[in-house]
Formats: structure tokens, C-alpha cells, sequence
């Protein structure tokens, strides 16, 4: 597989398809970093592990650069999806992004509990079968079961926050400025541990829809708090409702954002409790 | 942002204040109709419980909702007007659709999408108003207790 | 094209996280974690992701500066490092070399470190070199080097996942060393036992399974306590002490006399959990004990390190992978600080300057004859500004905010004949500086760190420095050539051969190695992969000592005209004296004006919400602050970050030394507090 992209990427400098390949570099001293390949030599140094995630910097590199220069990326699965989000908000142009898709390993997705460890534009890599989050032991405790229980959990487990904001920096949708997380109207400041509901559940459902579950925001915390699993019941909603998944259609918008009329198909529903007295949930 | 920072505002004043157990956000083309109705027929209701009047319910924001059962409300509910109803155009669909989206985040985390009542067109008679929050006191009285989770507003704890 | 990612290590903390600079056309950007680093692994803290913010700020210092009265003026290098080598050599000629003083940086590189006390001791002939780990882990190279022979980390950072048992005292490490805090929980989740002993409720309290709330400054008879009821019982490692360690017979009759109640009544914890947690430490397979500033900053913090060293060698937790001592310390190179000799008392690699046989090797080293009498601490240099000691060179310091009483330190830094400030931003301290010399930030510069734990880490230069400024390396290549001294290095890289073949301890380090992994010393040889854990089979000085620690209680307590105890310490979104953090506008966002901690009880007392304004009284002088109301602080307490200069903490503070390791007592003393009328 890294051959392959090795030539790829040469390949896509050499016809100058793009100015430069976002990817990662092993430099003489077996150090890994990102890096803008700009020559096909460069490209010798080229690695794929360990897993980073390329997204954000795509965004901000095209950002600080000429409007002219055309950015590649080698990106995985997850990155993709997170670009297309990106693009669906209007924060990439869809004509710049120019992708070289790699997949994950088995191995790779049962550590990021994926069930999608390829992009829709793969060029090199086999699909691995990926993993359901729902079978892990550790998602269940904190998702299904108990709910007093489950809540003593979350609650302490988000008490360890110390506010870096490393899932808000590392997560490849969080783009906006101003950040409602700091604003003090909604966040309180200076203060440790972080306001649990404020900070995180926020946060949480502002990518409700647009979490391509990348697992960043996880990597990057320094305490554990295994944020990916907030996202995972709202996107099991998403796609078993409306058959949604973020990432996947460039064209097909989240379906929270429009009226139940017009959603293709399996939206149009409206739910049933809408008329009965007693709402939803039986009362 | 100004809508927004008033909309808050209300709220963080209502708790410090009152401590409603419930904070109700009724849209003023319906479910208001139903809350006022209640209120000129002197239905008899708990106390504990306090309505915001809102243009839509499409205006309530999430995060209004997640500031106020972090500041010590125990439920949240809206009311809107029925699919087809909506006097902006539909705006109630996305709102629908994302409300119940935040029923699975409540879940998740054990809070319980329970202390959030959403009410589509089933609130503009007094009756319906009546029965509908005097059963959302009944459901939250057998919840399990926030406490683990909230640090008093404005009070590092 | 104009982007370049540099990989190199967090400037603020003890943890040295890996960092990677983002830098656009020479200006760097954005700061993102390190994925392959094997301390942080792709976290940062909220310092960490915002290093990037105060390198560009507009006030940094750019050219050389001599004060006219109250005027900076801007002079060229080469008139500012002529007048320096004038000023600090008439000086010595007139007072003698111990008239002159240098503090040292524990912010900058180890080669600097290294140079600077090489200038000193070989142009001045002097040992008044310190640096500001006299103000926070003192006592730990003190005590530590008495017990085990060496005064670092017994372990790694990442050996405290490992732990059963973690009992951190004194330690906020949530705010302070966030990282090292993400170890801990690591621990947690895999079932461990998170024992906390401290009088406030900090983050790292509310996490915690047991929680201690000792009066301040009763360390040492709640240590006492635990390891009295350990031997009682029968249950510390028997055969440990027989074969690795000497002097129990003493420690056990010292330890007779502290009963658990009289330790209860001491610390004011209920007997039976001091009992609890001294079976609970005992008893695990490995426990580790985390401890900072609440342990070192007493007048009795060496004795108290003493006691904790004791616990530890008493069960046996030391010497092991995930057992054993932690001190945390606080800057990202004071380890490295004091491993090159910015001391007083000792050359590079802690040996000793009065041992002739080491003099001798260094006076061969470095050709000149050296001063063999130990010099004067930081406290001490400060202390007898004007009259012993006349001019002083300070780099990457600022005692008029670090130390304690700190009017006296103003009074005394305006008593120098002449005062050198080396810095990149107009601190406090350089306010009262003769001449100043902009030196670079960590991203401008190559060279070394050393973490918590031992590990050497090459900083890679990012950018230029701004304007006329040099990087600190060149400017003491210049003043040292300037001094008549050899000081002709070409790169840091060169400095740190020649601290290899000084120190065998660091006999492996170099540059070449570094590029590809940090080292943790010892690594005597180029074969060497470096230590993770010391005290395998035997300690540093053989077998461990058992050393009785002497308890004093705190030097001035709560009374009828100062009824409160005020505590002083740190914030997680500030660092110290918030040279670099309050220019930084992520975090200085979150607290942007002093503040301090007053209990709800304490404030309905004295008619204060929270937001208002109080005036805080000691016998050294006072300061206006905001309140902030919170559970935090116990009743009767009070405590003040010291991060902000508009009203400093250390102004306060109470400047009795610690004996043994001449630490000032920052953690204790008495304090008025009133309301401040608001017509001011």
C-alpha cells in the first residue's frame, strides 16, 4: 500500500495535477510529522502510521497559501468523510479537494471502533471488514444499561476534565470563530474541571450530525474521557431514521436541517407521537 | 446573538431566582394559547415550573436547554405547533428532528431524554396543557437526581 | 512554500511534551501535539496548545537596553557586551568574585545552563550561581540525594499507570502537570487507589477516592503517623530494609514517639483513616507517591521529603518499574537546571565543589583554578544585594515576583552597583536593570531540556529570533569570549560533548542520539539506551538511609491580628510569574486579573460577593485583589495564585528559610483579610 501511494502522490506532482501532497514524512532520524511534499522526491520519506489525522491541517494550510496553489492529501477513511463535511459547510471548496484514499487495517478499526476504515475514493489498501462499536465492552458499559449507574460513570469520568480544549483543537469539524465554548455566556472561565454539561455535551451535539467519528477528539485528551462515545447513539439515530451517515454524500445535506416533506425517502415520516396527547415517550 | 443572550439571560435569572423544576418553552401560537388558558382557568398545577414564550420553537436553542438542566432545572419541555402548522414555514420539522436527536445525547449520558418533553400541536387547550405537565412532574419525580453533574451556575465548586 | 512543521518541546511545564510548530513565512502559527512522543502521545494542556501565542507578541525585547534613570535606551550589541565584561570585572577587581552573583535559568537549555555557571566560576571565580529550583525542589535534591544518593525521579512518567496504590500529597497536578494527571487516571481506570492529601479541594480531590484535608503544614506528623501504625502492624517489606537499606533502628525509635492519635491531633485527620491509607499504601503491590510544592515549600521541607523517602524505602516501594517517588518538577528544564550545575554547591553532575579531587578534574577540564567554598544561594544573593554581593547577572529569572517578601527584593535589587537582565520581555525584575540583553524563546533556539523524568529532549530551532536579539547560547559565546574565556562553540551541540565527558551519568548524551529519541540519564555510554527506573539493586550512595525528619510546624500561623492562612500557588491557565502566559490571549482569557480563593462562610463574614474587591494583610505588606468565592479553600483559608503582578502574591509571603535546603516557606503564613471599600 505505501508503495502504491508513493506513487500516487509522484505521479500526481510529476503531471502537475497539485502543487503540493499533504502527508506524513519519516525524516532521516525516524522522526514521523506532517508535511507538504512538494517535489516527487520528497515523496521517498513518505509513510502512512502512525494514524493522523490530516483534515484540519488540509483546511488551514489552503487557508494561509495562494488562492492558486492546489493542495492533494493522502487521507483515510475518516479524513475523508471529514472533508466532505467540511465541504458541505462551505469550508473547502469542493473543486480543490484532490484525495489520495488509503484503508486501515483490521487492526487500525478495531482500535478506532470504525465500521467504515476506507474512504468512498480508495487508491490504495485493502477494505478491512471494520469493527461495530456497539459490540465493545467498554462502549456498553458506558452506553447501554443502567441509567443512574450510567450517569455516576460520565460523570465521573467528565469530572477529570481539565479544559485543554484538545478535542474542540483536534477535532477536524470544529472550525467555527467565535467557538461557543468560549464564550463565558455558556462557559464558565478559569474554571477546573470544566463544566461537564456545558462544555461537553455542547460540543457534543453541535456535531451531532457532522461527526465522522474519527476519534480524534479521544486521541487528544490527556485524561481518557472516552468522548467518541457521546456521538455514537445520535449517529446509530441518524442512520437507522433517515439512513445518514456524515461524510459519506457530498450532496445529500443533513437531513436535521430540512423539513420532513422534502427529505428523499426514508425522512418523510413524520413520527407518530406528533399527534397523540400524551408526546413522546408515553406521556 | 442577541436573541440568543437574552434567551439565556432569562434563564440564568429564572434559576438563580426560582428554581423552577420546570422550564417550559411554549411557542405563542400554540402552546402559549394552551399555557394562558390554563392559567385564566385556574387549573390547579405545582408551582415549581415557569414558561418562556418563544416566536417558534425552532428558536429554541440546545444549548439553552443543556444551560438550564446544568443550572439545576430538573426538565425541559417544548411545545410547538402540529406538522403542517408551523407559521413559518415548516420551521418545526428541523426542530422536531433535532430535539429528538437530543433525546439520544440525554440517553447517552444517563441525564435520560425523558426530562425533555417535546409537545407538537397537543398543547393549545388548557386541558391538554394541564394533563401534559402534570404527567412530565409525574415522570421526573422517579428520575434519578442530577447532582453528580452540577456545579451551582456562576460558582466555581 | 512558506509552511514548515518543527518538532520540538513544550517551554512551559515539567512534563516536556513534544510539540509541533507550525511556522508560515518564518512566524509561527499554531502549535499541535506530537503523536509519537513518548510522554504526552498527541495531548497537550491548555498551555501547551497555545505555546505558539506569546513568541510573536509585540512587546518582545529586540535590542540591547541601558537605563538612563527611568529610560530604556536601545544600544548595539557591541557596546552593551563591552560594558557588561567593564561593569562585572571592576566589580570583581574592587570587591573580589564573590561580590558578584548570577541566577540562572531553569527556562533555558542545558547547554546554556552550562555555560553560564562556566562563565561565572571561571571569570569570577565564584560558586554564587543558582537558580529558581531553590524556590521549589530544593529540598527534593537535598533529602533525596541524603537517603538515595540521587535527587530526581525514581521512575518514568508513564510507571505511574502502573501503580496500585498513588498517594499524591501536595501535589494540584490537574492544573499543574495535566499530563502527568492523564498517567494517574490511566492508573484509576485499571482499578487503582487515588489518595490525595491536601487542605484544599482541588481537581485532582474531587477525582479522588480518599481525600486528606490536613492542616497546612502537618505533613510530617501524618507521614509519621502512617509509617508508626506500617511498623505496628507489621507491614512494611521486611527483608527490603534488612538488605537494601541501613539506619532503621534509629528511624524506628524517632517513629515510636508519633502515635496515630498524636499525629491525628497534629494533621487533624480521624485515626482510622490514617490508618486506612497506611495499610492501603502498604499493602499494594506498587505504589507510587506523587508530591510538589505543598511537600517542598515549607520551613520543614526538607525534613518533609525526608519523611516521604522513608515511607517509601519502609514498604519497599522504591527501586521497582512502577513503584516509587515522584517528585514533579515545575519547569521544563529546572531537572536539567540542576543537573548542570547552576548550584552553589556543585559542578555538573552534582559533584561536589569542595571535593578537591573534582575540582581538580574540572580545573583540568577548563584551565583555570577555581573557587573551592560554596556560594550563595538565590535568597541569599538577593538577601545581601549591596552589601556582600554588588553586581549580579540574572537570565530568565524574575525574583521580584518568584520570591518571597517581595519588597525587600526590590529594595535590594536597587541596592546593586549593577544588575544584568537577560530576558525576552521587559520583566519585572529587568525594570531594575543597568543593562538588558533580549535574549530567544524556546522555539528560536537549539539545544536541550530535561524533564521530570530524567529524559534529555532536543529542542529544534523554528524561527529567528525578532530584531536585534541573540539566542541565549550566542550571547553567553559572546560575553564569555568577551571575559578572555574559550567560549568558541560553534553549536549547542559541541557544549553538550563536552558535558558528556565531564559527567559520566550523561556519558551517552549527544545531539546525534537526541535527534531520534530523548535519553533519561543515567546513560553513561553511547551503548546505553538511558534509565527508566534508578535504584534497580542497589541505591545511588549503595543502600538506602533512613533519615529521622524533624518536624517543625509552619514558621508563623493564624492569630489574633492575622487570623487567616494564606497559601500561595499556581493556575492551570497560568505559569508563574505569567511572563509568557498573560501575553498569550487564549489564556490569559481565563483569568485575566489577580484573584484569590475565599471560602462562602469566610465571605458572608466579611460582607463579600464574589467578583468584589478585598484587601489581603500580612506582616510583610498587602495587596488588593478580586474575591472569588468558592468551596475550594476550607474555612479560615485563603489562597492567592502568584501569577499576577498587579497585585503579588509573594508580597505577602513569608521569607523564613528552610535550613538544610534555604527554601522560602511560601505555602504558610498569616493573613488579614478585609473588604475593600469600593471608593477607591
Amino acid at each position: 500500500m505505501l508503495e502504491k501511494t508513493k506513487n500516487i502522490a509522484k505521479q500526481i506532482l510529476e503531471e502537475k495535477k497539485a502543487d503540493g501532497v499533504l502527508g506524513l514524512m519519516k525524516s532521516r532520524w525516524d522522526i514521523v510529522q506532517p508535511h507538504v511534499f512538494e517535489k516527487p522526491g520528497e515523496l521517498d520519506a513518505l509513510v502512512l502510521e502512525p494514524k493522523w489525522l490530516l483534515a484540519k491541517l488540509f483546511m488551514s494550510i489552503l487557508r494561509s497559501y495562494p488562492e492558486d496553489y492546489r493542495l492533494a492529501v493522502i487521507c483515510r477513511g475518516c479524513d475523508e468523510r471529514a472533508l466532505i463535511e467540511l465541504t458541505k459547510r462551505n469550508q473547502i471548496e469542493k473543486e480543490t479537494l484532490l484525495t489520495i484514499g488509503i484503508a486501515c487495517s483490521q487492526e487500525q478499526a478495531a482500535i478506532c471502533l470504525c465500521d467504515r476504515p476506507y474512504p468512498v475514493k480508495l487508491d490504495a489498501g485493502e477494505i478491512a471488514s471494520g469493527a461495530d462499536p456497539f459490540q465493545d465492552e467498554r462502549v456498553r458499559e458506558f452506553l447501554i444499561g443502567n441509567d443512574k449507574k450510567r450517569m455516576e460513570k460520565w460523570a465521573n469520568v467528565l469530572k477529570r476534565c481539565i479544559k485543554c480544549y484538545g478535542c474542540r483543537n483536534s477535532c477536524p469539524i470544529c472550525v467555527c470563530e467565535p467557538c461557543k465554548l468560549e464564550d463565558d455566556v455558556w462557559v464558565q472561565r478559569g474554571a477546573v474541571p470544566a463544566e461537564m454539561i456545558t462544555f461537553h455535551l455542547i460540543r457534543a451535539f453541535h456535531l451531532s450530525d457532522t461527526c465522522v467519528a474519527c476519534g480524534a477528539c479521544q486521541e487528544a485528551c490527556p485524561v481518557n474521557i472516552p468522548l467518541l462515545y457521546l456521538q455514537l447513539s445520535m449517529r446509530k439515530t441518524l442512520k437507522e431514521k433517515y439512513g445518514y451517515e456524515a461524510g459519506l454524500d457530498p450532496e445529500r445535506k443533513s437531513p436535521i436541517l430540512s423539513d420532513f416533506f422534502k427529505e428523499p425517502e426514508t425522512g418523510r415520516e413524520y413520527p407518530e407521537w406528533i399527534n397523540s396527547l400524551r408526546g413522546k415517550d408515553g406521556y | 446573538m442577541g436573541v440568543l443572550e437574552s434567551r439565556t439571560q432569562i434563564i440564568v435569572r429564572e434559576v438563580k431566582m426560582n428554581q423552577p423544576g420546570i422550564l417550559v418553552f411554549a411557542c405563542k401560537w400554540c402552546g402559549l394559547i394552551g399555557a394562558d388558558a390554563a392559567g385564566k382557568k385556574r387549573v390547579s398545577l405545582p408551582a415549581r415550573f415557569r414558561v418562556i414564550s418563544v416566536e417558534c420553537a425552532a428558536l429554541v436553542e440546545t444549548d439553552a436547554i443543556l444551560r438550564a438542566l446544568a443550572g439545576g432545572i430538573d426538565g425541559v419541555a417544548v411545545l410547538g405547533c402540529h406538522i403542517g402548522g408551523c407559521r413559518y414555514t415548516n420551521a418545526n420539522h428541523a426542530s422536531i428532528k433535532r430535539f429528538e436527536l437530543l433525546k439520544d445525547l440525554l440517553d447517552t449520558t444517563g441525564i435520560g431524554g425523558k426530562r425533555l418533553l417535546l409537545s407538537f400541536g397537543t398543547a393549545h387547550e388548557y386541558h391538554q396543557f394541564e394533563e401534559i405537565i402534570k404527567n412530565f412532574f409525574d415522570e421526573l419525580a422517579v428520575l434519578p437526581p442530577l447532582d453528580p453533574w452540577l456545579s451551582p451556575f456562576g460558582v466555581v465548586s | 512554500m512558506g509552511t514548515k512543521f518543527i518538532k520540538t518541546i513544550c517551554p512551559y511545564c515539567g512534563t516536556g511534551c513534544g510539540l509541533i510548530i507550525k511556522v508560515e513565512d518564518g512566524v509561527a502559527v499554531a502549535t499541535y501535539p506530537d503523536r509519537e512522543h513518548p510522554v504526552s502521545r498527541g495531548s497537550l494542556c491548555v498551555k501547551g496548545w497555545s505555546a505558539h501565542e506569546f513568541i510573536h507578541h509585540p512587546d518582545r525585547l529586540t535590542s540591547p537596553l541601558l537605563r538612563k534613570g527611568d529610560v530604556f535606551q536601545e544600544i548595539p550589541w557591541d557596546e552593551a557586551i563591552p560594558m557588561a565584561v567593564d561593569k562585572l570585572r571592576e566589580t570583581a577587581v574592587k570587591y573580589g568574585g564573590d561580590a558578584v552573583g548570577g541566577l540562572s535559568s531553569a527556562k533555558c537549555t542545558n547547554e546554556e545552563n552550562y555555560l553560564f555557571q562556566k562563565l561565572m566560576r571561571m571569570a569570577f571565580k565564584t560558586n554564587n550561581v543558582d537558580h529558581c529550583a531553590r524556590l521549589c525542589h530544593a529540598p527534593t535534591t537535598v533529602a533525596m540525594a541524603q537517603t538515595l544518593g540521587s535527587g530526581a525521579m525514581t521512575n518514568s512518567i508513564s510507571d505511574l499507570a502502573g501503580a496500585e496504590c498513588l498517594l499524591v500529597i501536595g501535589s494540584n497536578a490537574a492544573e499543574s502537570h495535566p499530563i502527568i494527571m492523564g498517567e494517574i487516571y490511566k492508573a484509576v481506570d485499571r482499578g487503582a487507589t487515588l489518595i490525595v492529601v491536601d487542605p484544599r479541594k482541588t481537581a485532582v480531590v474531587q477525582n479522588a477516592k480518599i481525600h486528606l484535608p490536613i492542616n497546612p503544614g502537618t505533613d510530617i506528623p501524618l507521614l509519621c503517623g502512617m509509617m508508626r501504625h506500617i511498623i505496628d502492624e507489621g507491614l512494611y517489606d521486611k527483608e527490603f530494609v534488612k538488605a537494601r537499606t541501613e539506619g532503621f533502628e534509629e528511624l524506628n525509635e524517632f517513629i515510636s514517639a508519633w502515635t496515630v492519635e498524636k499525629a491525628s491531633g497534629e494533621c487533624g485527620i480521624n485515626p482510622e483513616l490514617i490508618k486506612l491509607v497506611a495499610e492501603t499504601y502498604a499493602k499494594a503491590k506498587e505504589s507510587a507517591i506523587v508530591y510538589c510544592m505543598g511537600i517542598t515549600q515549607h520551613a520543614c521541607g526538607t525534613a518533609n521529603v525526608l519523611a516521604i523517602c522513608d515511607l517509601a524505602m519502609l514498604c519497599g516501594h522504591v527501586g521497582k518499574e512502577y513503584s516509587g517517588i515522584y517528585p514533579l518538577r515545575g519547569q521544563n528544564n529546572v531537572q536539567g537546571a540542576c543537573d548542570m550545575g547552576a548550584l552553589p554547591n556543585v559542578y555538573p553532575g552534582y559533584q561536589g565543589v569542595s571535593d578537591p579531587a573534582i575540582r581538580d578534574k574540572f580545573q583540568k577540564a577548563w584551565g583555570v583554578e577555581l573557587s573551592d567554598k560554596p556560594g550563595l544561594t538565590v535568597t541569599e544573593i538577593i538577601g545581601s544585594a549591596g552589601k556582600d554581593i554588588r553586581a549580579v547577572y540574572i537570565m530568565a529569572e524574575n525574583p521580584a515576583l518568584s520570591d518571597p517578601d517581595v519588597n525587600h527584593v526590590l529594595e535590594s535589587l536597587k541596592a546593586l552597583d549593577f544588575l544584568i537582565v537577560h530576558d525576552i520581555f521587559l520583566t519585572e525584575t529587568a525594570r531594575f536593570a543597568h543593562l538588558v540583553f533580549p535574549g530567544s524563546c524556546f522555539a528560536e533556539k537549539s539545544g536541550t531540556f530535561t524533564n521530570t523524568e530524567r529524559r534529555f529532549q532536543l529542542l529544534r530551532k523554528a524561527i529567528d529570533p525578532p530584531g536585534n536579539a541573540k539566542e541565549d547560547f550566542t550571547i553567553l559565546c559572546l560575553l564569555g569570549s568577551a571575559l578572555g574565556l574559550d567560549f568558541s562553540y560553534n553549536h549547542p551541540g559541541e557544549v553538550m560533548e563536552e558535558i558528556a565527558s565531564l559527567v559520566p551519568a550523561y556519558g551517552g548524551v549527544c545531539f546525534d542520539r537526541l535527534e531520534r529519541e530523548g535519553l533519561q540519564w543515567p546513560c553513561p555510554d553511547s551503548d546505553h539506551s538511558g534509565t527508566q527506573y534508578l535504584h534497580k539493586d542497589r541505591f545511588t550512595r549503595g543502600r538506602g538511609l533512613f533519615v529521622t525528619p524533624e518536624y517543625t510546624p509552619p514558621k508563623e500561623l493564624p492569630d489574633d491580628d492575622y487570623p487567616y492562612y494564606l497559601s500561595t500557588g499556581r493556575m492551570f491557565a497560568h505559569y508563574h510569574t505569567g511572563t509568557m502566559t498573560r501575553r498569550s490571549p487564549f489564556l490569559n482569557r481565563e483569568a485575566e486579573e489577580a484573584y484569590a480563593e475565599i471560602n462562602p462562610e469566610d465571605a458572608v463574614h466579611l460582607d463579600v460577593k464574589d467578583g468584589e474587591k478585598i484587601k489581603i494583610t500580612t506582616r510583610r505588606g498587602s495587596i488588593i485583589t478580586t474575591a472569588r468565592i468558592t468551596k475550594r479553600v476550607s474555612k479560615g483559608s485563603v489562597f492567592a495564585p502568584f501569577h499576577f503582578a498587579e497585585a503579588r502574591a509573594n508580597m505577602l509571603t513569608n521569607p523564613v528559610l528552610d535550613p538544610l535546603s534555604k527554601i522560602p516557606e511560601f505555602k504558610v503564613c498569616a493573613a488579614d483579610v478585609r473588604k475593600e471599600s469600593q471608593d477607591d
